[in-house]
Parts: C-alpha cells; structure tokens; sequence
C-alpha cells in the first residue's frame, strides 16, 4: 500500500509538544499528594551503623520516613538478572549518592528539611575507584556476600558465570570457530582501549506519582518500560503483578536512563507508610547524574590477519565498570561481548566480558548498550592495522566487512544492509578518496554494526476500529521522543487504508495495553511495528469479511479505503452498514497482532537479532598542532532505515544520535577523581550545544529495502551515535598521524599524542 | 523590576507581584523563596513551563520578561513584580498554533518535546530582534539551551521556517525559501 508510510506526515504528538500541553511524568499531580526526597550517602564505601529518624519523624508535615527498618514486607534488593541494589542501604552503602533513607512530606522543602534531622552513623569502608583498582590482589570487596542472581541459558558458543573474579558480578563469553585459526594469521596484534562514561542527560528528571493501597499499588511514571517496571515492582512488594499498574507518561527524553525502579520503589513504600497518600518523587538532575550512568570500559583485542589484510581471529577482553550496582550490567556485558567483532568476517572469536563493581555511581542501559564501546575498539583497532600494514583503511574495511544477506554466527539473521554502498555513500559524501593531504587537516570514516531489536523481544498489539472508522491503536511502546507513537499510528493507517489522523494512539497502561517488553534497542518499528502491522491487517480483514457478507461478493474483491469497502471501483460507506447490523450504536470490529523474534537453537542467544542496526560515519577535521583542540569540519552520518516510515522521525533519531556521538567523541565525560564525582551538574557536565555543531552536518536516511519490519523498514536511533567517536579519531590520525585510543579526544589528550610522536620521531 | 534590594521582608514572608502574564494583568501573594517557575505553575497553572537543571543553564524553563529570555528556574518570583511575563502558553493564538510553533511542529523541531517551549520562546525573542537571522546567529542563539535530542539542525530549520513564515505575514517582499539564509547577509 504505502500510501501513508514515507510520506512526510507531522507526527502525532507534535501539537502536544509544541503549545506545552503534552503530559510528562514531571506533570502529573493528584490531590493531597505528597513530595518525596532521599538521603544520599556522602561516602563511597561505608558500614550504615546506626539510623536515628526520631527528629525527622516528628518534624511537622512529615507524612513519611523509610529507613531499612521500615521495608516491611518489601523486598530489600532490586536488579536485572542480579538483585544486588538496595532499596535503601541496608548494612552497607557503596557510592556518593547510595540512598540511605527516603522522606515523604507536605512539600519538598519540608522533605528536606526532615533529611537534615536524620542522623546516620557510618563506619568507613576502604574503597575502589576504579577497574585496575577493583580487579587488584587483595583490593576490598564490594559484596562480601554473594547477592541472589542467576545466569541465563544460551545456545551454543555462549556462558555466563556470576562472580568469576572478586568485584567481578558477572561474565558473559562468546566463542566460534578453532583456535586453530590462529596458526593461520600472519600477523597477531593486540592493543588497548579507553572508553569513558557519560550521563543520559535527559531533560526530564526522573520522576514518578505512586499511590499504595492493600490491593492496588499504581504508579504514573516517565519509564521506558512499563511491563518490566510492574514485573519488578509485583517481585518487590511480593504481589500479583495484576495489583500493580503502571501508566505511561510522555517521557522527557531516556537514551535508556529509564528503565528499571528509579523512583517508583521507594514512592510506592512511603505511600504505603502515609496511609495511601499518592506520593511524587521528583529527583534534581544532580541527582540523577547519582543514579545511572553509562559503562566505561577498557577493551582489549588480540586480532590476528593474513599478510593480505584479511581477518582471521578476533580475542577480546572487555572490562565494563558496572559501578556500585549490577542494574542492567550483565545484559550490557552480554552484548558488549557479542558486538566485539563488529561488521566484520572471522574464522574464530573469542570474546570474554566481565562487569566490575567500584564505588562509583552504577551503570546501565545507555543508547549503544554495549555497542559503542565495543565500536571504538573494533573500528579503532582496524584503523592501527591498516596504518602498520600501510592499507588504506577504507580497502581493509572492505576486504573484511559482511556482506548483505551473509550471516555473522550460524543460525543469525543474515546482515540485511549492504554495508559497502553505505560506506561508499558516506565516503564520496565527504570526498574521502579525493582528500587533499593539507597538514592538520583530515579526513576518516568508520563504520558500526548493532543486532537491533533487543533480545527475544515480545510485543503485541490491538487495534480496534470503530463505527465511523475511528481508529483506536493500542501497545505497550512508550513514546520518549523516538517518534514510535506516530511511526505505528501511520503503519495502522496504511494497512487500513485510512488517515493517520484518524488512528489514536491509546494510552499507555498496564491494565490496557497489550504487552510489550520495553522500549529500548531501537526495536520500536521492527517489534512492535510487526504486531501492529499484524493487529491492523486482521483487523481489515474482519472489516472486508463482514462487507463481503453485507454485500454478497468474494472478500478478495473487495478493498478498504477512507472507511468505505471500494468493489469493483465503486465506495460502500461502512457506517450504514454496520448500523444495518449492529444497531444506531454500532460495533468495534477488534483484533490483535504478535511478533517474536525468531527461535534459533544455533545463535548464542537463542533468537536472532530482530535487524542488524548499521551506521556510517565520515568527519573532516582540523586540528590545531599547538593548542591540540580538534575542529570537526564536517561531519556525514548514514543510517539504513529499510523503508522509512516517518521521514521527520527517522532522520531526528540519526542526527540525534551523531551528535550524542560527537559529545562523546570530543568532550562529555563524567569525571571522577578517585570515588569523588567531580562534574555531576548541569553546569560543569558538558553535552553538545548547537554551538559545537560542525559547520557542515549532512545525514543521509538509506533506504535499502532489507529490513524485517513493516514495509522492509528497519530500526533507528542508536546506530547514528556509534561510528562517530572512531569516524573522529581516524580523521585525526589523517589530520596530524596520531592514533587516539581513548575517548574523549580532549585537547589536552591530543596534544599529549602529538607530543609522544614528536618524541619518538 | 520594582524590587528595592533594601526591602526588608522577614524569608519565606509574601509578597505581592503584579505583573503582565500572558497579555493579562495578575496578581499573586508570593513567599520571598519561590522561584518563578514555581509562581507559574503552582499558582497559574503554566505547566508548559517545566524544570530540569533548576540551575538556569538547561534553558527548559526559559521565558520572556520584559522580552528578553530568562530561566524561571533560577528567577526569584518576587523580581517580577512590575514586569511583562510570556511564557509557551501565550505563543497559540486562540485555537490555532502560532507561527513558531507552527514552524516546529512542520520541521520536527522536537522530539521528547521537553526542551520544546524552551526553545520556541527562544526563538521567539530571537525573531523579534532580528527578523532575518542568518544560520550562524541561529546556532549562537540556540545555543544557550540544550537539547539532547534532536541534534539541533532541525531546530535550527524550524526557525528559518519561523522567520519566513513571520516575514510573509508581514508583507516583506517574498524570498525563494530554496536561497533563503545564504544570501549577502555577512
């Protein structure tokens, strides 16, 4: 049909967004609500010895006051595949922001004010700042105790194992082919890399209302992922996860932040301790720089190549610092591991991924997952061989890349984008081949290959339809700026012959909707696009099988279009029709559609990846040899969205997710010395602004036409981000000969180079 | 501003403000401790003002007074006494949106939308005080609030759309949109 899919239709909540009316988390207020705040631990490592509240319990328009000693019946952890994060300390605290102790009050100066009357004893703890201090002989542990957590099952080629080492919760290894092969390489290089952490940095704070009764715990929350926040919640309170229902909220930007309990927990316990009251909590951005973070890792890879530049064995050890808590650690750490060896063909991988606990603030989902780190080793690392070997990097990228419809492990989907045309397309965008050789000026590309579409991801869908052709469409994707509400709403409005106008995209809710598994891993078109696609097609199909009734013809000639059923060229207005039947108040034809990744007793995972998520990247740059400061010139990004969707959405997601990727690239860092965070505020934590924008700044939305979704289209939204940080650096080391191996290519990092290289000439 | 720095007014006392609210003349009885954002949403149910970094550097908060750009985060209530207020909700006109809201809703110039007011007030200003503003003012413009999402381009196309519009609506001589912002300008 695609008579509304890639057409460019404003999206749907574009009124909404752009009067202030759309409703956030951050809006949403009930009668005799109360504020919640929370003591946080201003050490990074120490024994909670006493807690004594007995002020703050009496400080007028206290309502509330949760110490671990009032969890009640409430589970004391929480986590992913490791319940290790307290919801208030318990015996010990491990970072600069632990929660120790949570208030409900009249107001939030009320609240705070009560914090400063508790009174915590703590007995300090020697502490980890780092991986190389966490992995050290003798370096003190973080969990003394084995906190409960298990590993999931793989297929074939893949393990996991919690606590390999001491600070170490949780290993994830990937093996295929001998290793033998390395008999047959040439060559053996083994180099190093840094990656560094930034914040998500979303606008919208973390925030929740939550109100407690005996038989209904409800929450209205900015989370990315509903049905996972009520299956933990269900565990946490230890009820049905019917008793709880969590309503989804437009969401003031993720990038991952939001997913997991950020705040729905503990609002849901103080409310439980007011009598019911509705409880909101609103952290400041501070404190959400003290709650999640994205992984740092060192990354180290052993590559072995024939003398011909072709890639035979890929060995990586990735270190990920987990922070204080696992979170979503070992899912990062599984994909991390399985992203190591990129877009590239190997005979043999071995990939080891180990997440390690320090006292600093814990990481978790971050846009990439795992993908960026595993991106700057892997493309960095190509662009040092191709410089020993004296191959352009372009040639060896090609001489090694995956081609479309090849696959990267038996039983994995096929790579379903051509990666040379991309590379291609980029590289001729930024005249890569022509480039004049001007000193401190220079040209680089690179490349990133993601499975998209989230692990074994489930989602469903409804759509009904009523008597006037009203569409209703019903699904558990959150919308957090991605454009996923509007991008369904047009794919239920092109099966049905409709307007998109017409299809009104219900609210997210847990009672109502139909399941999704969250939203994250760029899986929104892909996933859910297929169940709503599925939902719209059945429910067509029921709308023509009842006019073919109506009408007394074969159903495979009848059409639907604007809510009349066209045969034979000629409109049948549905209304009367269905009146006829049902009566002046009609009926709702109604149907549902599922999509699963596809089993795969081969793949490590036992699913295949739900699309391969690839993003180009070419930058020019110019580098200051005094001053090391790096201008980037231009910059040229390329995504493939299969078929797009939304033209306004899908290029939004890719130019969204350069830029988060030059952020990385050039400066944003949360920076700590020792277990101290030194720039976790606004002001002193540097994100992109439109000022550091490159002067030129082309995307280009590919439309290969490969992809699993509805229409061939493909997932957006994390690929963007990934090459930017190597596509960088190689421009660098095109610009002034210096290789970068950590992020972020800070003047003062740059210059350090240049002046190594001087040295060593 | 009318607001005396010798005033002695005990803290958290009220205060009365008056002042120009959305082309409406309010009045509010206000705590020396609350910050305008507060006044705006608490007391006139402004919720398209909202909070971020409460520290005036995200630019979410943004509004104009007296028409200039300020964060209502970081402005204490008390300092507006006297002064004309715009926020988000006074850019519709009646049912309709207005021309730079209309121009971010054409160019996706919002993703999450949070940072969305911010910037279409932004712009605003901006558009008042230089009606032709060239890309390189825009991205200085701009470039005092943050967005995480959009990679800025598209915002900074929605205001070359914001300009036009305005300029049309203005009777100015009509320019080709396809050479608008690379004319002699520098």
């Amino acid at each position: 049909m695609t008579e509304v899919v890639g057409h460019n239709a404003p999206r749907r909540d574009a009124r909404a967004k752009v009067t202030g009316s759309a409703r956030y988390g951050y809006d949403v207020a009930l009668p005799g609500m109360l504020h919640a705040k929370v003591l946080r631990s201003p050490h990074a490592h120490a024994r909670v010895v006493s807690i004594d509240t007995s002020a703050a319990d009496a400080l007028d328009g206290v309502a509330a006051v949760l110490t671990r000693d009032r969890l009640g019946a409430m589970m004391t952890t929480f986590g992913s595949l490791i319940k290790d994060q307290p919801v208030v300390a318990v015996d010990t605290v491990r970072y600069v922001g632990d929660v120790v102790a949570a208030v409900a009050a009249v107001d939030e100066r009320t609240a705070l004010a009560a914090l400063d009357l508790i009174d915590v004893t703590y007995e300090l703890l020697p502490t980890v700042a780092d991986i190389a201090e966490a992995l050290a002989e003798n370096a003190p542990e973080l969990f003394p105790e084995e906190p409960p957590g298990f590993t999931p099952h793989y297929g074939p080629g893949a393990h996991a194992t919690l606590r390999p080492a001491r600070n170490v919760s949780f290993e994830y290894g990937h093996t295929t082919g001998s290793p033998d092969a390395w008999d047959d390489c040439d060559h053996i290089f083994t180099d190093t890399f840094h990656f560094p952490r930034m914040h998500h940095m979303h606008l919208e704070p973390y925030v929740s209302v939550s109100t407690a009764a005996a038989d209904r715990l409800e929450v209205w929350t900015s989370n990315q992922m509903p049905f996972q926040l009520r299956q933990e919640l269900a565990r946490l309170f230890s009820v049905a996860e019917s008793v709880v229902r969590v309503h989804g909220e437009y969401i003031g930007g993720g990038f991952g932040g939001k997913s997991n309990c950020r705040t729905e927990h503990i609002g849901l316990r103080l409310s439980q301790l007011a009598g019911g009251r509705p409880v909101r909590f609103c952290m400041t951005l501070e404190e959400a720089f003290l709650t999640i973070s994205q992984h740092k890792a060192t990354l180290t890879l052993k590559t072995g190549i024939k003398a011909d530049g072709t890639f035979v064995a890929r060995q990586s050890t990735v270190l990920l610092d987990a922070g204080a808590y696992s979170e979503y650690s070992p899912f990062v750490a599984e994909k991390a591991g399985y992203r190591m060896p990129g877009a590239y063909r190997w005979q043999h991988i071995d990939t080891t991924c180990w997440t390690v606990h320090t006292n600093t603030v814990p990481a978790g989902a971050f846009r990439g997952f795992g993908g960026t780190q595993a991106t700057w080793a892997n493309e960095r690392q190509l662009d040092l061989i191709a410089q020993r070997l004296g191959i352009d990097p372009f040639d060896l990228r090609c001489r090694n890349m995956l081609d479309l419809g090849e696959q990267t492990v038996p039983g994995e989907r096929p790579i379903d984008s051509d990666l040379k045309l991309g590379l291609d397309l980029v590289a001729d965008a930024i005249r890569y081949h022509a480039r004049p050789h001007v000193p401190g000026r220079g040209i680089g590309i690179a490349m990133a290959c993601k499975d998209g579409g989230g692990m074994n991801k489930l989602a469903q869908a409804r759509v009904k339809i009523d008597v006037n052709g009203n569409v209703y469409l019903a699904a558990g994707l959150t919308e957090m700026g991605q454009g996923g509400h509007s991008a369904l709403s047009q794919i239920a409005a092109d099966v049905l012959g409709t307007e998109p106008a017409r299809v009104r995209f219900t609210d997210v809710d847990t009672d109502y909707s139909p399941f999704d598994s969250g939203t994250n891993s760029s899986s929104g078109i892909v996933v859910t696009g297929r169940a709503v696609a599925e939902a719209a097609e059945r429910a067509r199909r029921q709308v023509l099988e009842f006019a073919a009734e109506s009408l007394d013809l074969p159903v495979e000639q009848l059409d639907l279009r604007d809510w009349q059923v066209i045969a034979d060229g000629v409109g049948h207005p549905l209304p009367p029709m269905i009146q006829q039947v049902y009566g002046g108040t009609g009926f709702e034809f109604s149907a549902e559609g599922q999509y699963k990744a596809a089993f795969s007793s081969e793949t490590p995972f036992e699913t295949q990846a739900a699309f391969w998520e690839i993003g180009w990247a070419a930058a020019e740059v110019k580098v200051d040899v005094e001053t090391g400061k790096v201008d980037v010139l231009q910059l040229v990004i390329s995504g493939d969205a299969g078929k797009v969707i939304n033209h306004l959405g899908a290029r939004g997601q890719d130019e969204g997710a350069a830029v988060m990727g030059l952020g990385q690239a050039l400066f944003e860092e949360l920076r700590y010395e020792g277990t101290d965070l030194l720039n976790g505020e606004a002001l002193n934590y540097r994100v992109p602004m439109a000022d550091d924008l490159p002067a030129s700044f082309v995307s280009i939305t590919q439309e290969q036409g490969h992809g699993s979704g509805p229409f061939g289209s493909k997932g957006l939204g994390e690929g963007g981000m990934l090459p930017v940080p190597p596509a960088i650096a190689a421009a660098i080391a095109d610009a002034v000969g210096v290789q970068l191996t950590e992020l972020p290519m800070t003047p003062e990092r740059v210059l350090d180079a240049i002046d190594r290289r001087h040295v060593t000439i | 501003m009318s607001h005396d720095p010798d005033d002695e007014v005990p803290a958290g006392a009220a205060v009365p403000v008056d002042m120009i609210l959305n082309g409406a003349r309010r009045h509010a009885d206000v705590p020396t401790n609350t910050m305008l954002l507060s006044l705006l949403r608490n007391e006139f149910g402004l919720t398209g003002v909202r909070g971020s970094c409460e520290r005036g550097v995200c630019g979410v908060c943004t509004v104009l007074l007296d028409g200039k750009p300020v964060a209502s985060c970081s402005l204490f209530a008390f300092d507006v006494d006297g002064a004309t207020v715009e926020t988000i909700e006074g850019q519709r006109d009646g049912d309709a949106l207005g021309p730079v809201q209309q121009a971010f809703a054409e160019c996706g110039g919002f993703q999450c939308g949070y940072c969305t007011p911010g910037m279409i007030i932004l712009t605003t200003a901006l558009l008042r005080s230089e009606a032709k503003p060239n890309r390189d003012e825009i991205r200085r413009w701009i470039g005092s609030n943050i967005c995480r999402c959009t990679g800025y381009e598209m915002i900074m196309e929605s205001v070359e759309r914001a300009a036009e519009t305005l300029a049309a609506e203005s009777g100015e001589p009509g320019e080709d949109p396809d050479t608008e912002g690379e004319e002699e300008r520098s």
